[in-house]
């Protein structure tokens, strides 16, 4: 007697026994985990759901209604790890051509008011420490100019460009998420993604079934 | 030398030209590019591709439609963009230098 639990992956019905259903969602927290800074998060969460449904559906023999664990536990390997932000490059997110200048106001899906504008060190396209990249972020002027001004300040200012850039070094954080590049520039960052994820959870439900399990 | 282990970084960020690339060929949905890339130096897996896939949408260089399939549901169908393309032959451009620089070092 096995205990076989009914999920719905994507709006497909399946039923898998307890431990594949640990390691199913073992592997799709994680994932939750790994893409907790992605924009397109809750796609991509569904892709990967429909993904698995597919491989779930190619186990299937015609006349088997349960997956067994050791089917999960290979499609699972199949599927691989989901790269999170570290491995698979999100840096660009705050780039230009992620601005939703385009998008009206009232067009969207509601609640993307302007972001807040925060002063952190930018690494992409520092100079030296991001101290520079962040501030021309902050003031949205060309960092040419904040450059200048430091050398500037650092030649003429007795030294005082130097201990106020080292100083800013301390002050200011890194900027290493997405959301915190967003608010670098100052840009929104959706939460509706997050939000959609939330009430889509994987709806479970427990129904037992003798000797059904493999 | 392992060479397989010393690349293993510069295939890791040349995946993306790899998938512009297969994209670039055909109108195709993410079970048929990981089979285009099985058994090539660039194979690679859903946990990977899907997050890879969302950043290319993101940067506008590859759209999707959805496609009604034989057995089962609906597949996107990725394709590239117009400035996907020009990315492509940026990439490839690049490429072409890196791979010019690298053999005229020696001589």
């Amino acid at each position: 007697m096995r205990k076989v639990t009914t999920i719905n992956l994507n709006h497909n019905a399946y039923q898998i026994d307890e431990d594949g259903f640990e390691a199913l969602r073992a592997y799709l927290e994680s994932a939750e985990r790994a893409l907790a800074n992605n924009p397109d998060r809750a796609e991509i969460l569904s892709d990967l759901e429909q993904a698995i449904a597919d491989k779930c559906r190619l186990a299937h023999g015609p006349y088997k209604t349960v997956v067994s664990a050791a089917e999960i536990d290979r499609i699972l390997k199949e599927m691989g790890p989901v790269a999170g932000a570290s491995e698979e490059s999100t840096a660009r997110a705050a780039g230009p051509g992620e601005a939703p200048a385009a998008g009206a106001p009232g067009a969207g899906i509601g609640g993307r008011g302007p972001g807040p504008r925060r002063l952190y060190r930018i690494r992409e396209g520092q100079k030296w420490c991001g101290v520079c990249t962040g501030l021309a972020a902050y003031a949205a002027v060309d960092v040419t100019w904040v450059r200048v001004a430091f050398v500037m300040l650092a030649i003429f200012g007795g030294g005082f460009g130097l201990l106020a850039y080292v100083v800013l070094i301390f002050v200011m954080p890194v900027a290493h998420t997405p959301e915190e590049l967003s608010a670098a520039h100052g840009q929104p960052f959706s939460a509706q993604e997050l939000v959609d994820r939330a009430k889509k959870k994987v709806t479970t439900g427990v129904r037992s079934a003798g000797l059904a399990a493999g | 030398m392992d060479l397989s282990e010393k690349f293993g970084p510069i295939r890791k960020g040349l995946l993306e030209f790899a998938v512009l690339r297969v994209v670039a060929a055909e109108k195709l949905y993410v079970a048929e590019m990981l089979q285009r890339l099985a058994g090539t130096e660039f194979a690679t897996q859903e946990g990977t591709l899907y997050p890879l896939l969302s950043r290319l949408r993101r940067e506008e260089l590859v759209e999707y439609e959805w496609q009604e399939s034989d057995s089962g549901p609906p597949r996107k169908y990725y394709k590239l963009t117009e400035p996907g393309r020009r990315a492509l032959d940026e990439l490839a451009g690049y490429w072409q230098h890196l791979n010019d620089t690298l053999t005229r070092l020696g001589n």
